[in-house]
């Protein structure tokens, strides 16, 4: 995906994924400004808060759907390994730090921080791997 | 997998970019193929013996 002439598929993924980036900023300063000046409780108070993390469900559905549209069964090949390394790095990560929040009372770590965390393991590998089959 | 994709591309004088554009695939899914670090599934080693006019087994053999 990082390669300058782009599928179909890739250049589809790529709209979609900054069109639910848009969004999940749209959503986040809408929030975070309701939050700070107005307050909101109740079901207003929920799906405010829940509005950006719509968006990032968006682009998890984007990446799927990119592994389904896309032909070219390599590029898939390293879509899937890239999301395994992602996956696996994000789980050792939160559970080696969930231990030592427990144990030793690290920093709390926000579950918001998460996704950011996959990205940017699952962003690393897939440059690695473009690197190695370059 | 052992390949002969390198050969029979040099036969015909086509880059990868060539084969990649009549495979539909990447340049780099058939350097990937042609350096053996991927196995092609059974669909596009098709293609690929189609394109080439020849047999499965006569690109890809088994290492062993």
């Amino acid at each position: 995906m990082i390669c300058s002439t782009k599928n179909p598929a890739q250049r589809r993924y790529f709209r979609r994924f900054f069109v639910t980036m848009l969004l999940y900023t749209l959503f986040l300063v809408t929030a975070v400004l309701v939050f700070v000046h107005h307050h909101p409780t109740g079901p207003l108070a929920w799906l405010l808060a829940l509005l950006p993390a719509l968006a990032i469900i968006g682009q998890i559905a984007a990446f799927g759907l990119y592994l389904a549209e896309e032909k070219d069964e390599f590029q898939v090949a390293i879509g899937v390994q890239s999301m395994l390394w992602g996956i696996g790095g994000t789980l050792s990560v939160t559970v080696v730090w969930g231990f030592l929040e427990g144990f030793v009372h690290l920093r709390h770590l926000d579950l918001i921080l998460v996704y950011p965390l996959y990205c940017i393991l699952s962003g690393t590998a897939f440059g690695l791997l473009q690197l190695r089959y370059k | 997998m052992k390949n002969r994709l390198r050969i029979l591309r040099a036969e015909r004088d086509w880059s990868q970019a060539d084969l990649a554009a009549r495979l539909e695939v990447s340049r780099q899914s058939v350097n990937a193929i042609e350096t053996g670090k991927f196995d092609p599934s059974l669909p596009l080693a098709f293609k690929l013996a189609k394109l080439f006019a020849t047999n499965i087994e006569a690109i890809f053999s088994d290492e062993s």
